[in-house]
């Protein structure tokens, strides 16, 4: 076995060792900056203290997981945490790939490159300046949202202490700030598609809504999936740094999930070993379904990110 | 042979201008709001006044911003780190996303792995900044760029647009006698200009929008980047608390106005959007054609 | 296949071995070997004379602050330290956002700072885990003017067994921040005279309800000061009652308190999303004419008055008293504590110097020169008070406060208030507030209280979970029914820990 695969090797690396040699910067720089540091995973089994160092402090095993099970709430921001998270990916994942294809229709130039670079401008602001914006539209107190609301003849709604709209009010700011910008690297792809294509569907008889069907969408199946698999990855980090923001003790019930709940309960203590555990939970999770995800993606799509 | 638009076809057409102008619209207006505010009066922007135009109109926050030594020294650290940051970080990803998009590459399955695990799994804060203090870097300005050199995500992007090329194409270079980094710089980069022009604006955003690794690795305020100089500035309003029964009060004379604040992230965000449109005429279809014979 | 994972693991398992141990091991042992040679040096210099120290040319010194959004290093007052005291100082900041994990960083690493400027939460920290330089000696040899300028009470707070770990910095004076303000036209055109207590706000918020349709009381906090003192809270924290600490989480009235805000609520009477509210929308209904009262800080009235009177040039507010419970009282809770520790870390190299030059900035006219500049071009005194001379005085000193490491607490509070005069309309609310706050004052008593470990661990994360949960009491959201399991649920989350350590310390101080 060992001797024949280092012929295989060799041979392989004698005829094309340029390939390999563009590899080794990649995987120089990936051991120096990624690899040397992941010893730090240890800090989620032992009690860290800074001061002491990583050597020193006592190891603990299991503690800090179990702090994160067992605690009081878990169950709930556990759940927060998957429904929100599923929620944006059904709602928010495939409008920024509609976009791009009906943004491929349009066909003036100015008015297209126009578009583009206002739709992703919200991308840019920061969630305290988006939250901000959203707290004024949706306020019961001259808000815009509400006056229309009260204009059509209803009752004005508290967006932002109403257990049953809250995620909506989550799921649908996130869509604006990011939808624009997700837009681009399905517009890139669109780009690289052959136009002689198109041509030779059209010489066929075929329609818009054919060609996009039979030869957008498919061009677009390898980014996508790509894309998809890789959302998976991070599906328990359903938008802390926009949730921390927006939430109130009001709507904790539907909205706190696993990464506000536990920067709640570490305020003032600098625990590095439970961050670092619930951390790693994540990471775990996602690595699992990032693994399947590719699995499946090669078992029914012939194709996935190796 | 021509083919006839039908109704619902100018339907389509129509109806997708009016959807994108809409768009267009609901993603503008917090801009048109907050350029507004830059250009009133504080009394008006505190008190809810400015809405789509600016109230009291004045450009003195604007003179302000643009005078102050850190401003400037922010945003030349910000423009110098964004394009070497760029440059390097397109260069390496590519290089290194060109092997791992050959089938045939021995160990491919675990050079992507690696990649990918990094993605996922990391030390976290403390050896990372341990290691970047080993090798020199605190308090310099590459650490800016160095360490977010190759990012994967980026990397799998380019390497699943070089996937799609087809091998034909590099074929008839190989059969020239083409190396494989001859084929690699002079087949395949120039048909992958949309996915580089794209991964230049990814990096080109995330090195111009990145605060986090200058608030832990830099310490002296004038190798701060932009982004951490107006975070800072915006946040110092909400942060006069010394602890939970203190304010300083010193601080809290200071904080910065509403309009200035407003001016500041307009000239913060400008630069990086002129970027897109600067990129976006590589993403021209029929980058391809004619490059296929026969 | 095989072979090339182990390969590469190899190579990995090197580079970590490799960096962890020049890392780590050695960090550790760093620790413990720079506390020996301190002390020997400490010893050995005791006997001679302090010339030889700090004799030769002055070190550059590097000193760590937290954050504030100017340059230091280019602004006037480190140009005038330098000539003035000899001493060249570079200065770092930490960032805004989490600078007790950067500052832990860079302790852990033991980075170069001679002087560290810390919060009460940093200095509590690196205290406890031995990162600080014990101050008795240096102060004794080279702090006189420190010595003479800081009181004893305040000393004791930066001491940790008898050992003085910081120099303290207080000293800006005991003074009220903000008091309730309301529509002066609209409480004349309704005929209504301001309220002095509970049921008195309760029927002015509902006439001003009833017949201007407005927002009657607009805010955000769970626990609002003036309305809170009605009860006899007067602090976020802790409460002297029958000689013991109680916690403001415990006090018996709490739940009244909560009652009473949430009976305005379901009314209307205060603002429905009291909730979400920040510092700056309140201000925004204020001053739009949404709202008819809201609390007012003195920091903040020159901009609020401004925008009201931008608005409605014919508007102006009211100054409400404080509201008196039942028995007349009208508390205002303060805190005398310690706004910052300066601190020398253990690794320094300029312990002495940095001593003495901080010893050196509070010489009296160097010190007065400092935060309020030169008679005549920055200031001028009128009855015995500082007044500034705009606009050199913003120009100038407007960021002096920055620089300070320890204050002379007999004439800092009075030159501070150079800082109030620079305004008129913040003068004029600032005084108003301390005259109407005369005699009310009532000092929380873990003020100066020194570094409790049950209670700087819990303190933060309680705080939060009771102020989320006052608003949920507040809103309705949840029935003051639950209240004992929520204080249940305090006290075992560490409630009941910190009481119990803070009472103990507490009855050493009688």
């Amino acid at each position: 076995m060992a001797p024949s695969y280092f012929k295989k090797l060799r041979l392989d690396v004698r005829k094309e060792w340029d390939l390999y040699l563009m590899l080794v910067p990649g995987i120089l720089f990936l051991l120096l900056f990624k690899y040397t540091p992941m010893y730090g995973i240890v800090i989620a089994f032992k009690d860290f203290n800074i001061f002491d160092g990583l050597a020193a402090s006592p190891w603990v095993g299991w503690e800090n997981f179990e702090k994160l099970f067992q605690s009081r709430d878990f169950a709930r921001v556990f759940r927060n945490t998957l429904i929100i998270s599923v929620y944006k990916i059904i709602f928010l994942f495939p409008l920024p790939i509609i976009l791009a294809i009906l943004m491929n229709e349009i066909k003036n130039m100015i008015f297209k490159r126009g578009i583009q670079t206002v739709v992703y401008l919200p991308h840019f602001l920061s969630w305290v300046i988006v939250s901000g914006l959203f707290l004024d539209l949706l306020s019961t107190n001259g808000g815009l949202i509400n006056k229309i609301i009260v204009g059509l003849g209803g009752e004005p709604i508290a967006f932002f202490m109403n257990t049953s709209v809250f995620r909506t009010v989550l799921i649908s700011s996130a869509g604006w700030k990011e939808v624009g910008w997700g837009m681009i690297i399905y517009l890139a792809a669109i780009a690289g598609i052959d136009p002689q294509l198109y041509e030779a569907a059209k010489i066929d008889g075929a329609g818009r809504f054919r060609q996009i069907w039979h030869i957008t969408v498919p061009s677009l199946v390898p980014i996508i999936m790509l894309m998809f698999i890789l959302r998976l990855g991070s599906i328990l980090e359903a938008g802390t740094e926009q949730i921390l923001v927006m939430y109130n003790s009001i709507v904790y019930s539907v909205a706190d999930v696993i990464g506000t709940y536990v920067y709640r309960i570490g305020l003032g203590q600098q625990d590095y070993s439970f961050s670092t555990a619930v951390g790693l939970f994540d990471s775990v999770i996602g690595f699992i379904l990032i693994i399947t995800g590719n699995y499946l993606s090669r078992k029914f799509l012939q194709r996935g990110i190796w | 042979m021509r083919h006839k638009t039908s109704f619902l076809d100018k339907l389509f057409v129509a109806s997708n201008y009016i959807f994108f102008i809409l768009m267009g619209v609901i993603t503008i207006f917090p801009f048109l709001n907050l350029i507004a505010k830059s250009m009133s009066s504080e009394a008006a922007v505190i008190s809810g006044q400015v809405n789509l135009l600016p109230v009291d109109l004045q450009f003195g926050t604007y003179s302000y911003v643009i005078s102050d030594k850190l401003f400037q020294s922010a945003f030349m650290n910000s423009v110098i780190v964004t394009l070497v940051g760029t440059l390097l970080s397109l260069m390496m990803t590519s290089l290194a996303a060109y092997p791992l998009s050959k089938p045939r590459l021995r160990g491919r399955k675990i050079f992507v792995l690696m990649f990918v695990f990094t993605m996922l799994f990391s030390g976290g804060l403390i050896p990372t900044y341990l290691l970047i203090r080993e090798l020199g870097l605190i308090n310099e300005l590459p650490v800016l760029f160095l360490p977010g050199m190759i990012s994967v995500f980026n990397m799998l992007v380019i390497k699943s647009y070089f996937e799609t090329i087809p091998d034909a194409l590099e074929e008839s270079a190989k059969i020239d006698g083409a190396s494989n980094f001859r084929t690699f710089l002079q087949v395949v980069l120039p048909l992958s200009l949309p996915v580089l022009a794209t991964i230049a604006l990814f990096y080109a955003v995330g090195f111009w929008n990145d605060f986090f690794s200058a608030m832990i690795y830099i310490n002296s305020p004038d190798l701060k980047p932009l982004q951490l100089y107006l975070k800072e500035l915006l946040a110092s309003a909400n942060n006069v608390f010394l602890n939970m029964e203190m304010i300083d009060i010193d601080r809290a004379m200071n904080v910065s106005p509403q309009a200035i604040q407003a001016a500041s992230i307009i000239v913060a965000t400008i630069p990086i959007l002129l970027v897109y449109p600067f990129l976006q005429k590589y993403f021209v279809k029929g980058v391809m054609l004619g490059s296929v014979k026969g | 296949m095989k072979k090339t994972i182990t390969l590469l693991m190899l190579i990995a398992v090197m580079i970590v071995s490799a960096c962890s141990g020049s890392g780590n091991g050695g960090k550790t042992n760093n620790n413990k070997e720079s506390a020996a040679p301190t002390n020997n040096t400490a010893a050995t210099n005791a006997p001679q004379p302090t010339e030889d120290v700090l004799a030769g040319d002055k070190p550059q010194l590097r000193q760590l602050q937290p954050f504030d959004r100017f340059d230091p290093n280019s602004y006037i007052t480190a140009k005038f330290l330098e000539e003035k005291t000899g001493y060249k100082t570079t200065y770092e900041m930490l960032p805004e956002e989490l600078p007790n994990e950067k500052l832990n960083l860079l302790m852990a690493n033991q980075e170069k700072y001679d002087i560290m400027r810390l919060s009460k939460e940093q200095f509590f920290t690196l205290a406890e885990a031995g990162a600080l330089e014990p101050l008795n000696d240096l102060i004794d040899k080279y702090g006189a003017n420190l010595k003479a300028g800081i009181k004893e009470t305040t000393w004791a707070a930066a001491s940790v067994d008898e050992k003085i770990y910081a120099i303290p910095q207080g000293g800006t004076g005991i003074y009220a921040g903000t008091t309730l303000v309301v529509r002066q036209d609209w409480m004349e055109e309704l005929s209504l005279e301001v309220p002095t207590n509970k049921d008195e706000l309760y029927e002015v918020l509902k006439t001003i309800k009833a017949k201007k349709n407005v927002i009657p009381l607009t805010g955000q906090l769970s626990v609002m000061p003036e309305i809170a003192a009605m009860f006899g809270i007067t602090s976020n924290s802790w409460i002297e009652m029958d000689g013991k600490l109680v916690h403001q989480a415990e006090h018996p009235r709490m739940k009244e308190y909560l009652a009473f805000m949430n009976k305005l609520y379901s009314e209307g009477l205060i603002d429905s999303e009291w909730p979400i509210n920040t510092g700056s929308v309140a201000i925004e209904r204020f001053t739009s004419g949404q709202a008819a009262m809201m609390s007012l800080a003195w920091w903040s009235a020159p901009a609020v008055v401004n925008a009201l009177n931008r608005n409605f040039p014919d508007a102006n507010y009211l100054v409400i008293p404080g509201l008196k419970d039942e028995q007349g009282n009208s508390p205002i809770g303060v805190n005398t504590g310690i706004s910052y520790f300066m601190a020398i870390p253990k690794w320094s190299t300029n312990k002495e110097h940095a001593m003495n030059y901080m010893n050196v900035k509070l010489e009296e006219e160097l010190f007065k020169e400092l935060v309020i500049g030169q008679e005549g071009v920055h200031h001028k005194v009128e009855d015995g008070k500082y007044f500034p001379i705009l606009p050199k005085f913003d120009e100038e000193l407007n960021n002096a406060s920055f620089f300070l490491t320890g204050v002379d607490e007999s004439v800092y509070s009075t030159y501070w208030q150079a800082r109030v005069r620079k305004d008129p309309i913040l003068f004029n609310y600032f005084e108003e507030l301390q005259r109407l706050a005369e005699g009310r004052f009532v000092i929380d008593p873990m003020s100066n209280a020194p570094p409790i470990a049950s209670v700087s661990e819990n303190s933060q994360k309680l705080s939060k979970f009771s102020n989320d949960t006052y608003l949920q009491f507040i809103a309705g959201t949840a029935s003051l029914d639950t209240f004992d399991s929520y204080l249940a649920q305090w006290k075992a989350d560490g409630g009941e820990a910190m009481t119990k350590d803070a009472n103990e310390w507490f009855s050493t101080t009688k």
